[in-house]
């Protein structure tokens, strides 16, 4: 299987600043205008990048709906998007509890849905399939990214590190028949526990999944350690696990040069990067080695 | 001691099917029942984790041979079940704000001290890297005698009219901005100087919830002149996710530290710890320590593993239920001042 090598990720528009709270909201403000955030993606275009990770957050819909608009601008980007948003989740599930949370959420589609109609058919949330309800609110998430090129569903690493907790293969399995059948794209799970991940993975017969994780000099949230990522990096079958790396320049503590010598020179296929000005997104375009090192 | 430590979760919320994982995954413990009312959570989690499950804390004791629970219900529930798992004999781990009378919590961390159980409440940012070196160069004496702190906390938690349903709503349940949000801050300021002598000033403002809190402000007194403030607001629509923010003035230098990162100017350098006169910056990227595996962030892995280490050896725990039920007498004070104040301005 082929994924992009370089991917240009959306941190720099909604991440948290981890260096300076005055950057931050700098940020915010500049990005809270759709237009600014458009300017940012045609300089990573004009730079070589073609495929976009996008986070299913409650700025998304506009920034796809920008996307669609130009199919002869943008109709041959290809798509990463990650679901779901967690902050949108997070008080939910603390206020209403779980089956409250998604009982709001699929409400939210309003009666006519095809959920709305299955409530009223009188099918209760808290007596639904877990796996048909997952099923669901991945549709929900994915309808943000209709008609674009995706190439890759990622989960995010607060839902898959959950259940990776739990040791139980069913809903990696599901979750990952889920994306190849309905979308024809390859399931994605990011994770701050990738050899664990990995593991899990091949122990459980689940192959043709992209593993995203934080990878860098430092061993920045990579756990256990970087020895145990290295050691990964030494056997991976990129074929069967391809391997993304993000936070490649651990929050800014890694000078971008010594950072991607280190990404370069290890068996990792692809890379998702933010950054804003023109120049840091070409010199980390060129600093990206096109050739995907032999494994 | 190779037998896997037996764990029970009560409550299987947020903070329930978070712990149950961290704890799932290390390697001499097993989750091996929950309880909660909410038969969806309940009937996943037995079907493919194969615990044992229950409506209640009652079902789970009695179902289930356990060495320890984590309690992560709402607070006001957490006595009576206390009274269960002090009865059954098992070591505890209880979710913040721990309950909501500083006397139960008295009674409860006596009782299980007297009884040899360890005990331990989810103050995480106890464990958060940058909070722990900020307070070794308070004690190390970096920053001369403090003599002056701020606690802040901030969340974009109530941002708008939350309504009346939900246990967050009202005082009793243990809702508002005091219990959920200006315990941490609070707990904090504890970490670093201990419990604080005396209250004054306080002001607990409704923004948008009905009958609890969603600012509040008060000032923090101790016997050795020492004294700060905590300002905590979860309707502050400019976070992104909370965040506190704690600094201390001393009479060598100042020192201001979040989640993220620290601040701190020296009137003289210290070589040791690598700080020149003046500013100084560290990152969390500077001093994160690793956690075999990683679910919220590392402090959430680092609190559970320290309370099952101190469980199978004896090692001291860094957030005991003396120390929540401290916490619980300064809210009452913080509660008592507010409604003598306000009784004062309407006099």
């Amino acid at each position: 299987m082929s994924i992009d090598r370089t991917v240009f990720g959306d941190n720099q528009f909604f991440g948290i600043n981890h260096m300076s709270q005055d950057k931050a909201q700098e940020r915010a403000e500049r990005f809270a205008k759709l237009d600014n955030i458009m300017a940012v993606y045609d300089h990573a275009i004009d730079a070589g990048v073609e495929a976009i990770m996008l986070n299913s957050n409650d700025r998304a819909r506009s920034i796809c709906d920008r996307f669609r608009a130009e199919p002869e601008k943008y109709g041959h980007l290809r798509w990463y998007p990650s679901i779901p948003y967690p902050h949108k989740y997070a008080n939910l599930v603390s206020e209403k509890g779980l089956v409250g949370a998604v009982n709001e959420i699929l409400f939210a589609q309003g009666a006519k849905s095809a959920f709305g109609k299955m409530l009223r058919g009188g099918l209760a949330v808290a007596t639904m399939d877990a796996f048909k309800l997952m099923k669901m609110l991945i549709d929900q998430e994915m309808e943000i990214f209709h008609g674009l090129d995706v190439r890759v569903v990622f989960l995010q690493n607060v839902i898959v590190d959950l259940m990776l907790g739990y040791d139980v293969p069913d809903p990696f399995i599901a979750y990952c028949e889920h994306i190849k059948k309905k979308y024809g794209a390859y399931p994605g799970l990011i994770t701050q526990n990738m050899p664990m991940l990995r593991a899990k993975l091949i122990e459980w017969g689940i192959e043709g999944v992209v593993i995203c994780s934080s990878i860098n000099k430092i061993g920045y949230w990579m756990c256990p350690d970087r020895q145990a990522y290295d050691r990964v990096f030494a056997e991976n079958d990129g074929e069967k696990y391809p391997l993304m790396a993000m936070s490649t320049l651990a929050s800014g503590a890694i000078a971008p040069i010594e950072a991607y010598e280190y990404i370069n020179a290890h068996n990792i296929q692809s890379v998702v990067f933010g950054a804003s000005s023109p120049g840091n997104i070409r010199q980390t375009v060129s600093l990206i080695d096109p050739a995907e090192q032999p494994t | 001691m190779n037998t896997p430590l037996k764990l029970g979760i009560i409550g299987a919320g947020r903070m329930g099917i978070t712990h149950f994982s961290i704890a799932n995954a290390h390697e001499n413990a097993a989750v091996v029942g929950v309880a909660d009312p909410a038969r969806l959570v309940t009937t996943m989690l037995g079907k493919y984790t194969g615990v044992g499950t229950y409506k209640d804390y009652r079902g789970l004791l009695k179902g289930e041979e356990l060495d320890a629970v984590l309690v992560c219900t709402p607070p006001a529930l957490n006595p009576e079940i206390l009274d269960a798992v002090l009865e059954a004999r098992l070591h505890a781990f209880v979710e913040k704000p721990f309950m909501l009378a500083a006397a139960d919590g008295e009674r409860f961390a006596q009782a299980f001290d007297a009884a040899g159980l360890v005990n331990q409440v989810g103050y995480v940012n106890r464990w958060n890297d940058l909070f722990t070196k900020a307070k070794s160069f308070v004690e190390q004496g970096l920053i001369g005698r403090p003599l002056r702190f701020r606690s802040e906390m901030f969340s974009p938690t109530i941002i708008r009219d939350p309504g009346d349903a939900g246990w967050r709503s009202t005082h009793a349940n243990g809702g508002g901005a005091v219990y959920e949000m200006a315990s941490h801050a609070l707990d904090l300021i504890a970490y670093f100087f201990g419990t604080p002598d005396r209250v004054g000033g306080t002001s607990l403002t409704k923004v948008f919830s009905k009958q609890v809190e969603d600012v509040v402000s008060s000032s923090l007194f101790y016997e050795s002149g020492l004294a700060g403030t905590v300002y905590v607001n979860w309707s502050d629509a400019s976070f992104r996710k909370p965040t506190n923010k704690f600094e201390v003035f001393g009479d060598a230098g100042k020192l201001l530290v979040d989640q993220h990162g620290m601040k701190i100017h020296l009137a003289e350098a210290n070589e040791a710890e690598g700080l020149k006169k003046g500013w100084n910056e560290i990152y969390i990227t500077d001093v994160f320590s690793s956690v075999p595996f990683y679910v919220r962030g590392i402090e959430y892995t680092a609190q559970l593993y320290d309370f099952i280490d101190a469980i199978r050896e004896g090692k001291p725990v860094r957030c005991t239920f003396a120390d929540a039920a401290a916490n619980l007498r300064v809210i009452e004070k913080l509660f008592a001042d507010d409604a003598s104040l306000r009784a004062g301005a309407e006099a």
